[in-house]
């Protein structure tokens, strides 16, 4: 499916491609051919900006800082060292890529806005550094001598080709991007980063190739801009609204598509120039009023961007039927943990572990060790530690004391995604799903950490949906799912890559009794194929039917561990649950 | 030309649409005219410049055309077309790209106030061979080997280096004594610090001058105390003042007069035309730069009275700055070109710019020193101008053939 969705989209890039130069052989203007040229340039920074912002949700306002240090690269390439442009744009490509790098390994600690604004400083810093070093004003020398070597053509065609082929570059990278593991984890984090940690993306080292691929390719450009403009300044390439453009082509034509900031920059840059020449010089500054009115307008008609609404007027509704279409798998290929007997040795082994929050002793001394191929459950009354013991052993924090070990390979210091890697697989209280992509999708993120290649990512993830049972949804969008379907996907996503240990948080919280059979059953299963689980519930009822062995947590301390029938005749279990008075009446009773 | 309203909203229409419209235009060849372009900022940060700039064109245009228009051409009409440079040299240059190609009959132009739009501007115009006149001051603009590109501002190294020797002239011209001591206070930009850099490395040595205070900040100023408090006690025989924003100008011309150095009793020596904007008046107020001297590439002076009086009754402005009397006499540079080149043609017209040598009419009223370009497009022989805030005006005062009034370099409180 994703191939061949891939292959047309091939088609469509070539087919836009043939369609512009046929515009640029009709138009006879250099005028148009100018702007022509400007559209496919700020095209593919847009495209640049949406690899990164797009697809991670990782917002970016300082996409001028890789432009502008492309365009400067070219230009003083070309005045101090002869370069021509044909190294001087590739060299801008490096150079941004490895701004990208610079920027991004302090930047990325943190998020949201706090990111989006900590960009905007690049770009404004950079621009004082350039003016501090005397390039106020820089002109590109014309070289009457060898105009081809310097990209200094008299047929304004030329710039189009030139741009035009930087735009392929930058589509065919962004669909590659959007159609492989790269663009999925990109989506996954931008929907839920912890959840995508969890699931084994190593969310930093995707992050960071995403901004070093963005920043390649707006320095690129930005580097084929001095060539078209002749001349650079800092505020003409580091500026302000350098780097709001290609936001606003983006979310113009919509954010986190591949035509999305082609669209922006195809309908808003000549209506911008259009304004310009029509109004410019009958009532100044009318031309940018107009133009901030039609973006509102276009926005509130179309929220999303342009693409989408022409999408859902003019596309046949082909994805879902696609994947409904697909057979099932019919032949599971035997999970790798079932081809391990269990070995009934020690898997876990946690020795001392404690975490402080302030004064709060969240787990205290914790001495756990969990059998491989048991069915181990942690019970305890809320606030007792539960999720915070598996946030320790999944990586999310790490302990102030103690060990733990996996397999006899220590865990302590590991991030969540190498964890998963190692073979523990976790889901959470509240379900993360990534609820804008398909059921299969979510799994085959899931996938990635124990998949070769995509493909076999693709066929893990069938199967683990037809393990839970869910292989008929796939093709659903997460964000429709009832609770207990979220919970089968969430648990087809853990159980995806083939872990040895499955962390289940709370599977069974707020199902009816229908549902909770049916998932006890399917946890059972997995068991019974040899995967370890542990497994946390506060309501002990269907805790005692499901597991082999229990462990039970207190105020961040183990009191009690051992079979369910001696744990729930247990003293210190009962006071934690029901309280002193209660512990009374039964020993009357009994008396 | 008749461009009518209709036609433009339909044009704006097509370009709500998404469509780039170039104005349709009528043949210019049956009707008697002659094109020139003038490309300014007419919105954004510059845009109060850009229309000072159009005010001064639309005047001498409507001169030319009162007076017969183009002689040699049997009486043919003058005609402006206005482009936007806007507020990025992006927008200029397509500006540029745009007049070029919906005008294909131009003969020459003005323009785009600001040095990058200039340099961004006269790419396009260079290959299409179109002559442009500026007023910009960047050194690159005739430093590239352009053919086609006419400064009539002396560039900014000449000013730079002229400023000081001027002023010294100037200075003993009105005491019959030459200062002997400097102090300089400035910004740390770009245009500052290219100004001073060769004043600091022996330019103020081979003047006989002495440095005896050297202030430098990070704008914005917080406070001027420190600053002027070091100038009070060093007590140069003048201070140069290099200051690039209003609010740090403000600031320091106030503290000034807090400590009675203000209003002639230190002199104050500036460069350029944005220390004598109607704008800066209105925001620091005539008594606190009362005295202040500024060297600027053109200011209106003695002749041009008035074009002067002209000026204000159309306009409305106070008084008119460097940007209204260069376009005005840019306008009048391109007649006489076109009546020299006899013929609409644009090669002609740069070809009788590069040999003209104009003292008298409008167009040598416009300019101190006669308009006559050298190879590389610059004018020679151009001296440097003073203006000096008197009265809440600031008026030429040197050289002393061109002032309007007495300049005075100190004066007792």
């Amino acid at each position: 499916m994703r191939a061949s969705a891939q292959t047309r989209q091939r088609w469509v890039i070539l087919a836009v491609a043939v369609a512009v130069l046929v515009v640029s052989l009709a138009l006879h203007s250099a005028y148009y051919q100018l702007v022509l040229t400007q559209v496919l340039l700020w095209a593919v920074l847009s495209l640049a900006w949406n690899i990164l912002s797009g697809y991670s949700g990782y917002f970016s306002f300082g996409h001028a800082a890789f432009w502008g240090l492309g365009a400067y690269t070219v230009a003083l390439g070309m005045i101090y060292w002869d370069l021509p442009p044909w190294v001087g744009i590739p060299l801008g490509a490096v150079v941004g890529g490895i701004a990208g790098a610079i920027i991004g390994y302090p930047t990325f600690r943190l998020r949201g806005h706090y990111f989006a604004l900590a960009m905007l400083a690049y770009p404004l810093a950079t621009l004082y550094v350039f003016q501090w070093l005397g390039y106020q004003e820089i002109s590109l020398p014309m070289r009457r001598d060898a105009p081809i070597l310097y990209m200094q053509f008299t047929d304004p065609r030329a710039y189009v080709v030139l741009a035009l082929g930087l735009l392929v570059i930058a589509l065919v990278v962004s669909l590659h991007v959007e159609n492989s593991r790269f663009g999925m984890a990109l989506r996954a984090i931008k929907q839920n980063e912890p959840a995508a940690e969890a699931a084994g993306i190593p969310t930093w080292a995707w992050k960071m190739r995403a901004i070093m691929l963005s920043g390649a390719l707006a320095g690129m450009a930005g580097g084929l801009y001095a060539v078209v403009l002749l001349v650079v300044t800092p505020e003409s390439v580091f500026g302000m609204l350098v780097s709001a453009q290609p936001l606003i082509l983006a979310l113009f034509g919509g954010v986190g598509t591949l035509w999305g900031p082609v669209i922006g920059a195809a309908v808003l840059v000549p209506l911008a120039e259009g304004l310009n020449g029509e109004l410019g010089d009958v009532l100044p500054g009318i031309q940018g009023v107009v133009y901030g009115v039609a973006i509102i307008v276009i926005i509130l008609c179309a929220p999303e961007g342009l693409y989408w609404r022409l999408r859902d007027r003019f596309a046949k509704p082909g994805v879902l039927r696609i994947i409904e279409d697909e057979p099932r798998p019919t032949m599971p290929v035997k999970p790798a943990a079932l081809l391990r007997p269990p070995s009934g040795g020690n898997l876990l082994v946690l020795r001392g572990v404690g975490i402080s929050f302030g004064g709060l002793r969240a787990l205290d001394d914790i001495d756990l060790v969990v059998r491989e191929g048991s069915l181990h459950g942690i019970i305890g009354p809320n606030g007792a530690g539960k999720t915070t013991l598996f946030n320790v052993v999944n990586g999310f924090l790490a302990p102030d004391r103690g060990s733990i070990s996996f397999t006899g390979i220590p865990l302590a210091g590991l991030r969540p995604s190498r964890v998963c890697r190692l073979g523990i697989g976790r889901t959470f209280q509240v379900v993360r799903a990534f609820s804008r992509m398909t059921v299969l999708d979510n799994v085959i993120v899931g996938a990635f950490v124990g998949a070769r290649d995509d493909v076999s990512a693709e066929r893990m993830a069938r199967v683990a949906l037809d393990r839970v049972g869910l292989i008929d949804r796939a093709g659903a969008v997460a964000g429709g799912l009832t609770t207990r379907e979220l919970r089968l996907m969430e648990l087809a996503r853990a159980l995806a890559p083939l872990p040895r240990l499955l962390l289940l948080d709370e599977t069974l919280a707020g199902l009816g009794q229908e549902d909770l059979a049916g998932i006890l059953n399917v946890i059972r299963q997995i068991r019974d194929e040899g995967v370890t689980v542990l497994i946390i519930e506060h309501t002990m009822q269907a805790m005692v039917r499901l597991v082999d062995e229990f462990s039970v947590l207190d105020h961040g301390r183990l009191i009690a561990a051992g079979a369910p029938d001696e744990i729930v005749r247990d003293r210190r279990v009962i006071e934690a649950y029901l309280g002193r008075r209660w512990m009374d009446r039964i020993t009357d009773t009994a008396a | 030309m008749n461009r009518g309203p209709t036609r433009r909203e339909v044009g704006v229409g097509l370009a709500l649409a998404g469509g780039v419209g170039l104005r349709w235009r009528p043949a210019a060849a049956q009707t008697k005219e002659v094109r020139v372009a003038m490309i300014a900022p007419l919105s954004g940060p510059w845009a109060r410049q850009g229309q000072l700039m159009r005010m001064g064109a639309d005047m001498a245009i409507e001169e030319i055309n009162q007076k017969g228009g183009i002689q040699a051409l049997g009486g043919a009409k003058l005609v402006l077309v206005v482009a936007d440079a806007g507020d990025s040299t992006e927008k200029a240059k397509n500006a540029a790209q745009r007049l070029l190609a919906q005008d294909p009959d131009l003969v020459g132009g003005t323009g785009a106030w600001l040095s990058s739009f200039t340099l961004a501007v006269t790419e396009v115009t260079e290959r299409m061979q179109l002559p442009i006149l500026t007023l910009s001051y960047s050194d690159l603009i005739t430093g590239r080997g352009f053919k086609y590109v006419f400064q009539t501002s002396p560039t900014a190294g000449h000013q730079a280096a002229e400023t000081l020797p001027t002023a010294l002239k100037l200075a003993e011209g009105a005491t019959g004594k030459r200062p002997k001591t400097v102090g300089i206070l400035m910004d740390n930009t770009a245009a500052p610090t290219s100004f001073a850099k060769p004043l600091r490395e022996g330019g103020l040595e081979k003047l006989g001058l002495k440095l005896v205070v050297d202030q430098v900040f990070t704008p914005p100023l917080s406070d001027a105390t420190p600053l002027i408090e070091k100038v009070r006690s060093a007590r140069p025989d003048f201070l140069l003042l290099l200051l690039s924003a209003m609010p740090d100008n403000k600031l320091v011309l106030e503290k000034l007069d807090e400590f009675k150095l203000s209003k002639g009793r230190l002199p104050l020596v500036g460069n350029g035309s944005p220390l004598g904007t109607p704008e800066l008046k209105n925001t620091i107020g005539a008594d606190l730069l009362e005295g202040l001297l500024f060297s600027v590439a053109d200011w209106p002076f003695k002749g041009d009275e008035e074009i002067v009086e002209r000026f204000k009754k159309r306009t409305n402005e106070p008084w008119m700055t460097q940007d209204g009397i260069t376009a005005y006499g840019d306008m009048w540079i391109l007649k006489e070109a076109v009546e020299r080149a006899g013929a609409a043609d644009r090669l002609k017209v740069a070809d009788a710019l590069r040999t003209m040598n104009l003292t008298t009419g409008p167009a040598a009223l416009s300019f101190p020193g006669p308009i006559q370009f050298d190879g590389n497009g610059r004018r020679v022989d151009v001296p440097m101008i003073f203006a000096q805030w008197q009265n809440g005006v600031p008026v030429t005062v040197f050289p002393p053939e061109l002032a309007l009034a007495k300049p005075y370099w100190l004066k007792e409180a």
